[in-house]
């Protein structure tokens, strides 16, 4: 009995050595790159730049570009919550109709899904400057809306303070869709067809079963991508940095930190703008993080379906 | 058979359309047909416009002639494209479009492959094994993947300094090598779907973890695995910003073509090489996406956060 035992201990004693030797190594980049990098920025933010002591005024910098009516930061806050409301209010959505009928197999779905996947593979780099070309004046998006009467002004819809941010935020939205599709389409094909064949025979129109049917049994896969895209909306950049680079109005937060840290952008960069940019980050970061519980809370509250 | 001709069914219930869907078809047809005509235009504007001269393209653009065909194909440029394009780092180094094409793919390989094998060392062991820790590992991941964290670029600047991988090829190993990100959550759900009872069986012919993980799981795992890798390759190849931040001695084609661009409004002349040098930089994305489109298209899901 002792000797099954010990056998016993030490199976499970390499089953053990197996495990933390598979996690040590990623546990310990986790560590490093993500706790370490986390626990110094919050450190940075109470920080001051040239002392190295701790302060708050870096806080109180942060609350007077905020509050200045013109200040680069609130400018910035503004324009994020218009990529936020794009991205909720047109891009989710939009997805999530594109994927619907490229699922129903409408004629020539196949090259379709090719196609709307195209803005995820080429580099924005490619993109931004083949959308540059199509709406710079005289392009053939002016000669369009000369058909109408209306025309680009002269310097171009990018170099235009009144126009910058929407020429871009159209541009986010007209790229904005393949990723989703994708995943949305993976999981509609999940849904069984008996059920939709059953339903179908009781009478239920296509649209209806889109709403009773399809949508509750894809809830999971929508909920994850709607918080993963509220994430990403304002830990990324975007094309703006390829467009003006910031200026006519159109820095967002993620860039007007990208454009302190990396210079050469409007205001350029050095590293004593670690601290505000840590601190500024911090404040952002504590304002959105329950904005992003609720939305999590809320969008767990809906029933999910299992199948 | 059974199975081919369930197969047929499920189609026919999708393309199945009442007079009413048939209209509605028919109007997102059209709809979706100028969305993706308004995809491709802009590769007409490229091809276009990276085969004139430079003049000519000045004078197109004062003319309104941005998508009209050359006058006469200049193949030269995209060998000009090869030889001249170039970037200048802060230490005065000359970095050649080839030097850039070559950086894009030991960084991006490295990157990529880093993460693929943390996460799927991660997501194997988390999925497979009872221990202690276990659901500690699984919130860890979640919450550094929902949790958006705004403005570190300051901190994470700082720490690669202190590490001293700041612009140095060791940066892609060590950052890339996360294990708690989006592809473990996706490794995770496939791995605990994969049987066990392979894995006693090789127990008993006296295999120990590690066989089972490299012999038995990995190969199962292999459709899964290449699709993570070419979303992540598509992502990490098109990244410009991460490069010019933390390497900018290593332009890749899509930071160092950035690069390109903002020095070219000194000297215009040369945007039709520029061009060309960005079809060639959009080559090996469109080949490797096309090489592994059905396998991408077929295998990408995404289920709820919770596990």
């Amino acid at each position: 009995m002792g000797i099954f035992n010990k056998k016993k201990n030490n199976i499970r004693r390499k089953e053990l050595i197996f495990i933390w030797g598979m996690l040590a190594l990623p546990l310990l980049q986790w560590l490093i790159f993500w706790l370490g990098i986390n626990v110094n920025f919050i450190k940075l933010a109470f920080l001051d730049a040239r002392t190295n002591a701790f302060t708050f005024s870096n806080f109180i910098t942060f609350w007077n570009d905020l509050t200045t009516p013109d200040g680069s930061v609130k400018i910035a806050l503004v324009n994020t919550l218009k990529y936020f409301a794009a991205t909720m209010l047109l891009i989710n959505p939009l997805s999530l109709g594109i994927a619907y009928f490229l699922y129903r197999k409408i004629r020539g779905y196949k090259v379709f899904r090719v196609i709307f996947y195209l803005p995820v593979i080429i580099s924005a780099v490619v993109m931004v400057e083949c959308y540059r070309g199509v709406i710079q004046p005289n392009g053939i998006v002016d000669m369009f809306l000369h058909m109408f009467g209306r025309s680009i002004p002269p310097e171009g819809w990018l170099a235009n303070f009144d126009h910058a941010t929407g020429a871009i935020l159209f541009f986010v939205v007209w790229t904005g869709f393949g990723a989703n599709v994708l995943l949305f389409m993976g999981a509609m094909v999940r849904v069984p067809a008996e059920m939709l064949e059953a339903s179908r025979m009781d009478g239920c129109s296509a649209f209806r079963e889109f709403f009773v049917m399809i949508l509750p049994m894809i809830m999971p896969t929508i909920s994850t991508l709607i918080i993963v895209s509220c994430t990403s909306i304002v830990a990324t950049t975007g094309p703006i940095l390829l467009f003006t680079n910031g200026g006519y109005n159109t820095t967002t937060i993620s860039f007007w930190i990208f454009e302190k840290i990396y210079g050469g952008g409007v205001s350029g960069g050095l590293t004593s703008n670690y601290n505000i940019v840590s601190c500024t980050g911090l404040c952002f970061t504590l304002i959105s993080l329950p904005v992003i519980f609720l939305i999590r809370f809320l969008m767990e509250k809906i029933p999910v379906v299992e199948y | 058979m059974f199975k081919k001709v369930f197969k047929k069914e499920e189609q026919t219930i999708l393309m199945r359309r009442s007079k009413r869907e048939k209209i509605v078809f028919g109007i997102v047809f059209t709809i979706f047909a100028f969305y993706a005509i308004s995809l491709m235009l802009p590769f007409v504007f490229m091809i276009f416009n990276s085969l004139k001269g430079g003049e000519e393209y000045i004078n197109d653009i004062a003319a309104g002639r941005t998508f009209f065909s050359p006058v006469k194909a200049l193949f030269e440029n995209y060998a000009s494209a090869f030889q001249a394009l170039k970037v200048t780092d802060f230490n005065g180094k000359e970095i050649y479009f080839p030097q850039m094409l070559f950086n894009s793919i030991w960084y991006t390989v490295l990157f990529v492959g880093a993460g693929v094998l943390a996460s799927s060392m991660t997501a194997y062991v988390v999925a497979k094994y009872r221990f202690r820790g276990r659901r500690l590992i699984d919130g860890i991941a979640i919450f550094s993947m929902t949790i958006p964290i705004i403005g570190t670029t300051g901190s994470t600047l700082s720490m690669y300094n202190t590490l001293g991988i700041y612009n140095t090829p060791l940066l892609p190993v060590l950052v890339g090598f996360a294990g708690f990100g989006f592809n473990f959550l996706v490794l995770r759900g496939f791995f605990s779907n994969l049987p066990w009872s392979y894995a006693e069986s090789v127990f008993v012919d006296g295999g120990g973890h590690l066989t089972v993980f490299f012999r038995i799981m990995m190969p199962q795992a292999r459709p899964c695995l290449v699709t993570l890798f070419i979303m992540a390759f598509i992502t990490t190849w098109n990244d410009y910003q991460t490069l010019l931040l933390y390497m900018p001695s290593y332009p890749t084609l899509s930071s160092g073509l950035y690069l390109v661009q903002r020095s070219l409004t000194r000297n215009p002349l040369e945007y039709p090489v520029y061009f060309a040098g960005l079809m060639v930089s959009v080559v090996p994305i469109v080949l490797v996406f096309s090489l592994f489109s059905d396998v991408i298209m077929s295998n990408f899901t995404v289920g709820g956060l919770k596990g």
